[in-house]
């Protein structure tokens, strides 16, 4: 007999619904919908709707049966999952610590800006020359006096060399309109130096022999209203007038100083300034007769009057890597006071062969290597908030601060992990439970010779000696074959007797 | 008893329709009215609980009748306790669906 296509809707709609079953009660369904399926098409009751209908509601009944079957075992996944002292709730707790720290760091310009690299063309090819290593190049240490002779004695040493002053200016763009910035006193060269000038300067005019003043956006947005009228008037700086050529992106400038507005000045004006003055010198190196400063610095030595001085010169890169650096070191030192505050071995765990299997050693490697991701990002993004978001550090002492807040949050999360991970059950790495002391007082004159304990799913019991000795220096896993699994918490649905 | 505190109307009728015969799906379905998608997840929680256990027919007996086997349901005893507990809360619940003693009688 050929059958109705339409007849085969619900069969079909069935096998669909199978399909959305988790594979384990699969057969099982799909077999109890095929009977009743059969049996809903071969209804014999005039009274019913036609068997063709009655077939189509159940198989979309069906639908929402695997629905929820299928959100019944996402419910319980879920809960075994949250379950305290499950891994996943282990690792979701670190997770939610480390984005909030992602999200302050996020929330904070001056956090995050010291973690970008410097937007400079070639950074890796720019020093800044101080007197006084790393601590130099956050403050003004460079006399102008010797970037004048630098100019045209180091030719051999530096392509390009630019120097710059940091100072408070207030600008007078009319009367009654007064607005105090964080000025900087630059050499002309330092914006083509720099190789931000093309891009960034987004208005530039005729000076008309005037020195050039470029604001930061933000001091353009809030003092000026983004007004483009401003470029190429007229002000008066420290009774001196200068041009508004133009704006630089914020942000750009990350070199030390806090600068948002820079006056730029030719030779000649510079030379009118004192020359003990002192500020900061960035030199170009590229297409010196040196290499460059691969390892972030390298040093100066002129010989003056009899007079030796010392100069480090720091590439920008090195410099932006400073938080970085001292992050790391602290890491270092941690790892290092590791051993002075915990054993760092994880105990004795069975062979593959006689319980573990590879991919259970494989998920427990990879837990602690997930632990100790997530501590050290918790870590690093927490203390680069601390050292460099409440109050504004320079970097170098926002670097201290944060191998300092970094330093005991390390080393005792490490410990915290190594802890955990040994009261953990290597099968589903929850956490251990009801600790019992067993052994007996008078053997080895404590109270008891271990403690014992045990996995709540009844996959082993873990010994753990109280004093190490030659034959049982450290906690050891037993695991218990399937025959216990009826003893504890999670053991197959009870059958009852029926009536 | 917590299964009897938790026990909703529609999984009192379903306890009732099994014990009152009706020993498979499609037969609760028929006689409480509620749609397939309700009542096989109700009977698996049921089962789960502990208060019905399925059954599925011998393959022979299918195979004679030249139909699939079906899966049969039946209360368990603290099944049958549950849903004498339940009376008082539903005590409508015996004339919706009479037992077979009852329909005797």
């Amino acid at each position: 007999m050929k059958r109705n296509p339409l007849d085969l809707a619900p069969l079909f709609i069935v096998r669909t619904a199978a399909m959305l079953v988790p594979r384990s009660g699969r057969a099982d369904w799909t077999a109890e919908w095929d009977a009743e399926l059969w049996h809903v098409s071969h209804a014999e009751d005039d009274t019913a709707p036609p068997a063709g209908q009655d077939a189509l509601i159940f198989s979309l009944g069906a639908i929402q049966d695997a629905f929820w079957i299928r959100c019944d075992r996402l419910r319980s996944c879920a809960g075994l999952a949250l379950h305290r002292g499950s891994a996943a709730r282990c690792l979701l707790t670190l997770s939610v610590l480390a984005i909030a720290g992602v999200a302050v760091w996020l929330c904070t310009p001056r956090a995050r800006g010291v973690m970008l690299r410097v937007p400079c063309r070639g950074a890796a090819d720019l020093v800044m020359i101080t007197s006084n290593g790393y601590p130099g190049t956050q403050a003004p240490s460079i006399p102008l006096a010797d970037y004048r002779e630098w100019t045209t004695d180091t030719a051999s040493l530096y392509s390009q060399i630019a120097f710059y002053q940091p100072a408070v200016g207030r600008i007078h763009l009319k009367h009654h309109n007064t607005v105090s910035l964080s000025m900087a006193v630059a050499s002309g060269n330092i914006f083509r130096m720099l190789g931000v000038g093309d891009e960034h300067v987004s208005a530039s005019s005729a000076a008309g022999g005037h020195p050039r003043l470029y604001l930061a956006r933000s001091v353009w947005r809030r003092d000026y209203r983004e007004d483009p009228g401003v470029f190429g008037r007229t002000a008066n700086v420290a009774g001196q007038s200068v041009v508004i050529a133009g704006v630089l992106p914020d942000g750009d400038w990350r070199l030390p100083g806090g600068v948002n507005a820079w006056l730029l000045e030719d030779a000649q004006s510079l030379a009118d300034l004192p020359p003990s003055l002192k500020g900061f010198v960035v030199a170009d190196i590229r297409n010196a007769a040196f290499p460059p400063p691969r390892a972030g610095w390298r040093s100066m030595v002129e010989t003056r009057d009899g007079i030796t001085s010392r100069y480090a010169c720091i590439s920008l890169d090195s410099i932006a890597l400073q938080p970085v650096l001292s992050f790391a070191c602290s890491l270092l030192l941690a790892l290092l006071a590791l051993p002075a505050v915990t054993a760092l071995s994880l105990g004795d765990y069975p062979r593959r062969r006689q319980g573990l299997g590879r991919r259970l050693i494989l998920r427990r490697w990879l837990f602690l290597a997930a632990k100790f991701f997530l501590v050290l990002a918790v870590v690093f993004f927490w203390s680069t908030d601390l050292a460099f978001g409440p109050v504004s550090f320079d970097l170098s002492t926002g670097s201290g601060i944060q191998a300092l807040t970094s330093f005991l949050p390390l080393l005792f999360g490490f410990r915290w992990i190594l802890q955990d991970q040994r009261r953990r059950c290597p099968v589903c790495l929850r956490l251990l439970s009801n600790p019992a002391r067993v052994g007996q007082a008078s053997c080895n004159f404590l109270s008891w010779s271990g403690t014992e304990l045990i996995c709540v799913s009844g996959h082993g019991l873990l010994h753990i000696p109280e004093l190490p000795t030659s034959w049982f220096s450290r906690q050891r896993w037993l695991c218990l074959d399937p025959s216990w699994l009826s003893l504890f918490v999670d053991p197959p649905p009870a059958r009852t007797e029926p009536i | 008893m917590p299964v009897e505190a938790r026990l909703s109307h529609t999984a009192a009728m379903i306890l009732q329709a099994i014990h009152a015969g009706h020993i498979y799906g499609f037969s609760v379905m028929a006689m409480t009215g509620l749609p397939s998608g309700t009542v096989y997840p109700a009977m698996r929680r049921l089962e789960r609980d502990g208060l019905i256990l399925s059954k599925w027919e011998q393959q022979s007996i299918a195979d004679a009748e030249q139909r699939p086997p079906r899966k049969y349901y039946r209360l368990t005893r603290t099944g049958r306790a549950t849903l004498d507990a339940v009376y008082k809360r539903y005590p409508l619940l015996e004339k919706m669906i009479p037992a077979p003693e009852l329909e005797r009688a």
